[in-house]
């Protein structure tokens, strides 16, 4: 019983056993198709000329009368031809026999109103005969028929064929099912082995990729593809941990050093004060860095997808220059923009003002007096789009990749965190967009682009 | 005397929080206890609620908070978290929280929130028009005149106006500005806020005196008619 549930438990054993089934199924439906199509078509010629002869005998016996009919069938069934099916038979009006070859006729005792199987006995043996039985006017009875006996060995036949035949099936089904399972079992087994392997740690083992493009090579490429992504999703995790060790340790070693020399400067010392002073700036700064990582972890968790909604990215863009139209003028800059006719799209409102604002706030930032800065905003078959552009000197070429990357800072001159890119480049991610930050000769555009939503 | 509860776990923390209070004219209760808090939350009339989120036994701050409004008090409460996200915030104030304070925090912004907020649960707070020396603005019909003469002002320089109108006499923090006329989250690393300031200090202290907006050192600003005492300064 367990060897037969495990056996069941196979997927590959069930399949086959299931083709199987359907095979045989399959089978005998032909069989039945094929039997009725010859038997009852055989049948009915049969049944036609059973009709035929005994209208003809009939007529005989009218015009010649009972004699004659006798010798008719005398001489019928001494003629050779169909002499050993054919049936005839006349049992006069007290119900012997007179002519024909049934021995015993005591079950034909009145006319039949079609033609129908009777068991008979036939020159002396029993018989399964198509029988005719009519009335001849005075009492007196005709009897044509065929001997169906050999149709019984048809069926006989038939019965054989479908037992080997079946039998034949299902040996090949369970032979197939045990091969299939084998083999299905040996390209599995790899998948298996690296799954298990990498279970153990070692991650980076590989699904080995057969030489035939069929469904397995496909779903180990697949398995392994989602191998890589895990792994530099866990390199990326890696770095990132780094790096905040990093910008966090270092400004608090910077705190613990002038404490340090504050302690041991003593009480009234006036490296006290200062030392407070940039205790509480570091950690601060210590403090907005955490934030902004949490925010961007937040971003990238994907969570805050759940309220988008349809929002004007003009609108989007009137608040940021709103905010910043004062700034920029104190600063000496030209804050200029152009709309597209309502652009639209999917999204998280607060973020996306977040991001335009970050890049606003770095054009501000990196662009020298007397600079211009502007925002435009352009729709594009599928695509929305913000971008800021600015005169100041942009971003190198050769670094330009690694901006937007948590804590890279082309310029560390200036003061910030090297996170507010980053933070762009993740809420663009999270609306299925991206940020593009291009040459603007001279300087920057970056370019928030969002997918458009269709207008509803 | 304006009477604020602390559900606090951690002792030096509340202890910071109880002084820097103290300070402000605020009579300071501590409750560092989870199991406690419900009830002296719900049983007692606080002017304000100060609620940390991560409390012991893996309480959530939350879910006090809860508990009272189900109770239908509608005491102005500040939730402080460490949980900084913005979902966190969001989870807070769908709670029922009037504000939310990232850990660390300083008590000036702190204290500057706290004002708002009991400002903001007071009946009369949504007056018509507001009056401070000869600065008067009309909140209905959205005009303002200092010593009778109309001053006009922009969309954005009125919602400021009106914001430090509504807290005159109170610190407002940078970040509060930002949120509450803005309605930006975010951390500028320019000086946004005090180029806006400037603008609004130019139109509306600039022909007149004394001076109404004041500067608060390494806090924010307040609307005053006279110049907030500086506890740095003699």
């Amino acid at each position: 019983m367990r060897g037969l549930a495990r056996w069941w438990s196979s997927i590959a054993f069930r399949q086959a056993l299931t083709y199987a089934v359907l095979v045989i199924i399959t089978m005998a439906i032909l069989l039945i198709i094929v039997y009725e199509e010859s038997v009852g078509t055989w049948r009915s010629r049969v049944d036609r000329q059973i009709e035929s002869t005994t209208h003809r005998l009939v007529e005989y016996y009218q015009r010649n009368g009972s004699d004659a009919l006798a010798a008719h069938i005398a001489s019928l069934l001494g003629d050779g031809i169909d002499s050993d099916t054919e049936v005839y038979t006349l049992i006069g009006a007290d119900g012997r026999k007179v002519a024909g070859n049934l021995t015993v006729t005591a079950n034909l005792t009145r006319p039949t109103p079609a033609i129908e199987d009777f068991p008979v006995e036939r020159a002396g043996r029993p018989s399964h005969s198509r029988l005719s039985v009519s009335s001849l006017g005075d009492g007196a009875l005709l009897v044509v028929g065929r001997d169906m006996q050999d149709l019984q060995a048809f069926d006989e036949l038939m019965r054989r064929a479908s037992l080997w035949g079946g039998l034949a099936t299902i040996a090949m089904a369970i032979a197939g099912a045990l091969l299939f399972r084998r083999q299905l079992e040996h390209r599995i087994s790899a998948i298996r082995r690296t799954a298990l392997e990498i279970e153990r740690g070692d991650l980076a083992q590989r699904v080995p990729i057969s030489l035939k493009d069929d469904e397995f090579a496909r779903l180990s490429r697949d398995i392994n593809a989602m191998l890589d992504r895990i792994h530099d999703l866990m390199e990326g995790v890696r770095h990132v941990s780094n790096t905040v060790a990093h910008n966090i340790r270092t400004p608090l070693s910077r705190v613990m050093a002038r404490l340090d020399t504050a302690r041991a400067a003593g009480d009234a010392s006036t490296q006290v004060p200062l030392a407070v002073e940039t205790a509480i700036t570091e950690i601060q700064d210590i403090n907005i860095v955490l934030d902004k990582l949490l925010r961007i972890a937040e971003v990238e968790s994907g969570t805050r997808r759940q309220a988008f909604k349809a929002l004007a990215v003009n609108a989007i863009a009137v608040d940021a220059l709103d905010l910043y139209d004062a700034l920029a003028e104190t600063r000496g800059l030209t804050l200029s923009h152009t709309f597209a006719q309502n652009p639209t799209t999917n999204g998280d409102g607060d973020l996306l003002a977040n991001a335009v604002a970050n890049l606003l706030d770095n054009a501000v930032k990196y662009t020298p007096s007397g600079g211009r800065i502007h925002v435009e905003t352009h729709s594009e078959g599928s695509q929305v789009s913000i971008s800021v552009r600015d005169s100041g000197r942009g971003i190198p070429e050769a670094v330009r990749a690694q901006v937007g990357t948590r804590f890279f800072r082309v310029d560390r001159s200036v003061p910030g965190s090297g996170l507010g890119l980053a933070s762009v480049r993740a809420i663009a991610h999270l609306h299925g967009g991206s940020l593009e930050l291009l040459d603007g000769a001279p300087g920057l555009i970056a370019r928030l682009i969002l997918p458009a939503s269709s207008p509803s | 005397m304006r009477r604020c509860l602390v559900i606090e776990d951690d002792p030096d923390n509340a202890e910071y929080v109880a002084r820097g209070l103290a300070d402000q004219g605020w009579l300071v209760t501590l409750c560092p206890d989870a199991t406690d808090a419900v009830g002296r939350a719900i049983d007692q009339t606080w002017d304000v609620i100060v609620l940390d989120r991560m409390l012991p036994d893996d309480v959530d701050g939350l879910s006090i908070l809860e508990a009272l409004r189900s109770q239908g008090r509608r005491t102005p409460v500040l939730v402080l978290s460490a949980l900084g996200a913005t979902d966190e915030r969001v989870r807070g104030l769908k709670a029922g929280c009037d504000d939310y304070l990232t850990k660390p925090f300083s008590l000036d912004e702190l204290a500057a929130r706290i004002e708002a907020l009991v400002r903001r649960s007071q009946p009369e707070h949504a007056p018509r028009e507001i009056r401070v020396a000869d600065l008067r603005i009309d909140l209905i019909s959205r005009s303002v005149d200092r010593a009778g003469r109309a001053i006009p002002l922009q969309p954005r320089e009125f919602r400021l106006l009106a914001y430090l109108m509504l807290n005159h006499g109170r610190t407002v923090t940078r970040s509060m500005l930002l949120e509450s006329v803005w309605d930006y989250r975010f951390d500028p690393q320019t000086n946004l806020i005090d180029v806006h300031i400037s603008r609004l200090r130019n139109k509306i202290d600039r022909d007149a005196a004394p001076p109404l907006i004041h500067t608060v050192r390494g806090v924010g600003y307040s609307l005053a008619a006279d110049p907030p005492a500086s506890p740095g300064e003699p």
